[in-house]
């Protein structure tokens, strides 16, 4: 086995699943519910299916700040993210994120959270 | 003829109704609901936010250590923990004293538990609504980061979203194991 492929193996072996990556980085905050804790933390339960059907969404969600900054590798992000998606409603016809498409994303992260949200969502939802 | 047909099936439904809803199945049934309902509290659901998520690890082989022991700073769970230990403070590793509310909002790190090697995910809740206990104060920090990385810090209060921002110590819950990728 080349040394490639061995720390191609040794790195897939200590990534986890993409519910447990949920559980390590994003559930601290967002609750297993992904519900939201009002003044504090939106939710994802509603919105990442309104955000995954609309022209923008897709791009947003991985560009808020502590997606960027997750301590994971692109396709393991890529993995968690498509995850997400699914677990909150998004449509079944969604494309899974790719490495390549998060790499590019996560070199442009967002500057003004609350803006994009609001041009996005509309209304209430400057958090 | 065809109404009396009628008029017998009819009254054949009625009194078979009538058989299956007396006072006596009525009662049957509403006991069968109020001691279900009794049982909800057993539920893993219902007990998530008072305790322990999974079945508790093997913590029997560490029993006398210091890593066994909730009240001590090198108790196994407590490898990123930041605070009084809720144990010494009238709750315990997983639960929070009374009079306090735990905190939904965490942060979450892992810690290996020495008795049978495995990564567990702990959850590290804040117990507030009390001024902080002063016991047992402790503070590790494997895998913890930097203040700017403040999903993983654990210098942070984190009594978010409870009815008071005061915070008077830590539990160390375990969410469950963390598996490898399949």
């Amino acid at each position: 086995m080349s040394r490639v492929a061995l720390a191609a193996v040794l790195l897939a072996a200590a990534s986890h699943t993409p519910a447990v990556d949920y559980t390590l980085h994003c559930q601290g905050c967002h609750l297993p519910d992904g519900s939201a804790t009002p003044g504090s933390v939106p939710a994802l339960s509603g919105t990442v299916a309104r955000l995954a059907r609309t022209p923008g969404g897709r791009e947003y969600m991985a560009r808020v700040p502590n997606v960027v900054q997750a301590p994971l590798d692109d396709a393991e992000l890529a993995a968690l993210l498509t995850w997400v998606v699914q677990r909150f409603g998004g449509p079944g016809d969604f494309a899974p994120y790719t490495a390549r498409e998060i790499a590019g994303l996560r070199a442009q992260p967002l500057v003004d959270v609350a803006a994009a949200r609001r041009e996005l969502l509309g209304g209430d939802a400057s958090r | 003829m065809a109404n009396d047909r009628l008029d017998r099936w009819i009254e054949r439904r009625a009194r078979g109704l009538a058989r299956g809803t007396s006072r006596r199945s009525f009662l049957a049934r509403l006991g069968t609901i109020v001691v279900g309902a009794a049982g909800l509290p057993l539920l893993p659901v219902a007990r998530a936010s008072a305790g322990e998520r999974v079945p508790a690890p093997d913590e029997v082989a560490l029993a006398g250590k210091p890593e066994g022991d909730p009240k001590r700073c090198e108790y196994w769970r407590h490898c990123a923990i930041d605070g009084f230990l809720c144990a010494c403070c009238g709750g315990s590793q997983n639960t929070c004293p009374p009079g306090t509310e735990m905190s939904s909002i965490t942060w979450i790190g892992t810690c290996k538990n020495p008795a049978d090697g495995k990564d567990y995910i702990i959850s590290y809740n804040d117990c507030c609504g009390q001024s902080v206990c002063g016991r047992c104060n402790c503070t590790r920090t494997e895998g913890e980061k930097p203040i700017y990385i403040t999903p993983k810090n654990n210098d942070a209060l984190w009594c978010f979203g409870t009815k008071s921002r005061a915070v008077q110590c830590s539990v160390a819950v375990v969410l469950g194991v963390a598996t490898e990728s399949s």
